[in-house]
């Protein structure tokens, strides 16, 4: 895996860096959280309050797994 | 007692085994510093998990979702938030820093502003911010261990028996430096955040299916949310988050884990092995604490949910372990910051004025060492009430260094006068408005006296920026240092020489 002093091939595509500014908006967004503020309404188990956050935890998690793997092959075919 | 004390001592002499034979190499200071820039992304992976969650996770955390509920998710949003600045920084940090062998993070801010003032400025408040949260860490193992001692140590005698232990174990970060460190990390990161993961999702199921506890026999405060309104402010949880994510990187301990791995591809597929994860762990923690609240005992004591559930559903065993996995936690968290904090005081503080050859550099970072663990230690077995408020105080003014760092890294315009004047404007705005509004600012609608010193010093920078444009040689010194990274192509020696000529 080592670069041996390059850098990678290739930079950010335009959707991974649109993906990653959406994770900073969904993350940071005062009226999301406002608007689940004190809902306990159950959904998939979970409080709507506690999914809001659980639900923006695996959005930034797919961004990163998504843009590593798209890089990754991207840098393997070239 | 013995089961529980047994349990931290067996994990402890594994460490010390794995650290024994993993041999130690002849080397110079990049080896010791930042082990040689060799790591594979699952070394990275979990270096940076071990530092970036310490031990007080299970019980500040925890405890405040055992308390505050939903609020505590905060800390999950911005704990992957910050991923994605480390995978946005991978590519220029790391190529700077094998280039222009950088070692710690006031070297980084040295090449790009051309100043070596600006590292010993950044060196100086990184080390100062951090010894206040060392030394709550090892406080925080008095809590520890007065739970596996079963409650017959006194506070203050599990608070030196914790530090005792903490202390002896910087022996092997001392001898080993980076490497030692993040070799460690791998065992005590499976530990802490993979065993420990599953820990409390079996306890979920516990308190679920054995005790009938759900989200549905919560209080109602559980699930409030600071919104318009509310005590703190609408943007108070904002505030959190986003000093959070961006703060964390301000951290010498955590920079660093940018300069250990051996490329721009491992640092990539690091923040993608970290970031499943950190949700797993960060989830179950506080659906844990959440539901953990309802618990007997917790709602005197929010902050020991973890070893009261534990204990509660496993007996000794299972309260040894969670010991295990706390100590786990803390170790990698405590070692980072001492090894990081030497690499300083010999790289930035005393080699920024003296030239010493590479093994001076090493003693003196290892005496360096050796001094903050004394001081660390001592100061831990004091009762400093204003500890914690010193603490808070100190995370306001360190993340000013994020404008100068981030801004640096991704543009080419500033200067080291509008990051200086920046850095030490924000830092001064965000202490005085801590120790007059502590927690929160009332009239800024919940911003934290951190985010506000943020923005007079993005204020500052920006116009810096525009009003000392950079001389003729300096925009090219930037240009070129910008080119390499948008080239990736490998460097000539007299190109590096040239960009590197004024910064370090």
């Amino acid at each position: 895996m080592s670069d041996q002093g390059m850098a990678d091939p290739g930079r950010h595509a335009s959707w991974i860096i649109t993906w990653f500014i959406l994770d900073a908006v969904v993350a940071l967004a005062p009226p999301l959280y406002w608007a689940v503020d004190g809902d306990r309404t159950s959904v998939l188990g979970l409080p709507i309050a506690a999914l809001y956050f659980v639900s923006v935890a695996i959005f930034i998690t797919c961004s990163i797994v998504a843009a590593y793997l798209t890089e990754a092959d991207r840098a393997d075919a070239g | 007692m013995l089961i529980t004390f047994g349990a931290i001592a067996f994990f402890f002499a594994i460490i010390i085994v794995i650290l024994q034979f993993s041999g130690i190499r002849d080397r110079g200071f990049t080896e010791y510093a930042v082990g040689g820039r060799s790591f594979d992304a699952r070394y990275q992976a979990m270096s940076f998990l071990n530092t970036w969650y310490p031990g007080a996770m299970f019980t500040a955390f925890g405890g405040m979702a055992a308390s505050a509920g939903v609020i505590s998710f905060y800390v999950l949003s911005y704990s992957l938030l910050t991923v994605v600045l480390m995978y946005l920084m991978a590519r220029p940090v790391w190529i700077w820093g094998k280039t222009f062998n950088l070692r710690t993070q006031p070297d980084l801010l040295a090449l790009r502003f051309g100043s070596r003032h600006i590292r010993t400025i950044a060196a100086v408040v990184g080390i100062i911010s951090g010894i206040p949260w060392l030394v709550l860490g090892m406080q925080a193992l008095g809590t520890l261990f007065q739970h596996m001692s079963l409650g017959t140590l006194s506070f203050a005698h599990s608070v030196m028996l914790g530090v005792a232990i903490i202390a002896l174990r910087q022996v092997w970060t001392m001898r080993m430096g980076m490497r030692g460190v993040v070799i460690s990390d791998m065992a005590q990161g499976i530990v802490a955040y993979i065993v420990g993961s599953a820990t409390l999702i079996g306890l979920i199921l516990w308190m679920v299916f054995v005790r009938g506890i759900t989200f549905d026999t919560l209080d109602q405060k559980m699930f409030s949310i600071p919104s318009i309104g509310s005590k703190e402010g609408p943007l108070y949880v904002f505030s959190l988050i986003l000093t959070g994510a961006i703060g964390g990187w301000c951290w010498p301990y955590i920079f660093v884990r940018l300069f250990t791995a051996d490329g721009v591809q491992s640092l990539k597929k690091s923040a993608a092995l970290a970031v499943p994860l950190s949700l797993i762990f960060g989830v179950a923690l506080l659906v844990f604490g959440m539901l953990g609240s309802q618990m007997p005992g917790v709602s005197a004591h929010p902050n020991d949910v973890w070893f009261i559930v534990s204990e509660q559903a496993g007996g000794l065993w299972l309260l040894g372990l969670a010991g295990v996995i706390v100590l786990a936690a803390s170790m990698g968290h405590t070692d980072g910051n001492i090894q990081a904090t030497g690499a300083q005081i010999a790289n930035d503080l005393i080699g920024n004025y003296w030239h010493l050859d590479e093994r001076q550099l090493i003693v003196i970072a290892k005496l360096g060492m050796l001094a903050l663990t004394i001081l660390s230690s001592w100061l831990a077995c004091l009762e400093l009430p204003a500890l914690f408020s010193l603490a808070i105080l100190a995370y306001q003014g360190i993340i000013q260094l994020a404008v100068p760092q981030f801004l640096g890294i991704f543009w080419k315009r500033g200067n080291t006068y509008g990051a200086i004047a920046g850095m030490v404007v924000g830092f001064i705005i965000a202490v005085v408005l801590e120790l007059e509004y502590p927690g929160f600012l009332p009239w800024a609608y919940g911003l934290t006296s951190g985010t506000v010193g943020l923005l007079a010093n993005l204020v500052i920078y920006v116009s810096m920026a525009y009003l000392l444009p950079q001389s003729r040689e300096e925009e090219q010194r930037v240009k070129e240092l910008f080119g390499l990274v948008k080239e990736g192509r490998p460097l000539t020696a007299p190109l590096s020489q040239r960009v590197q000529q004024s910064g370090c």
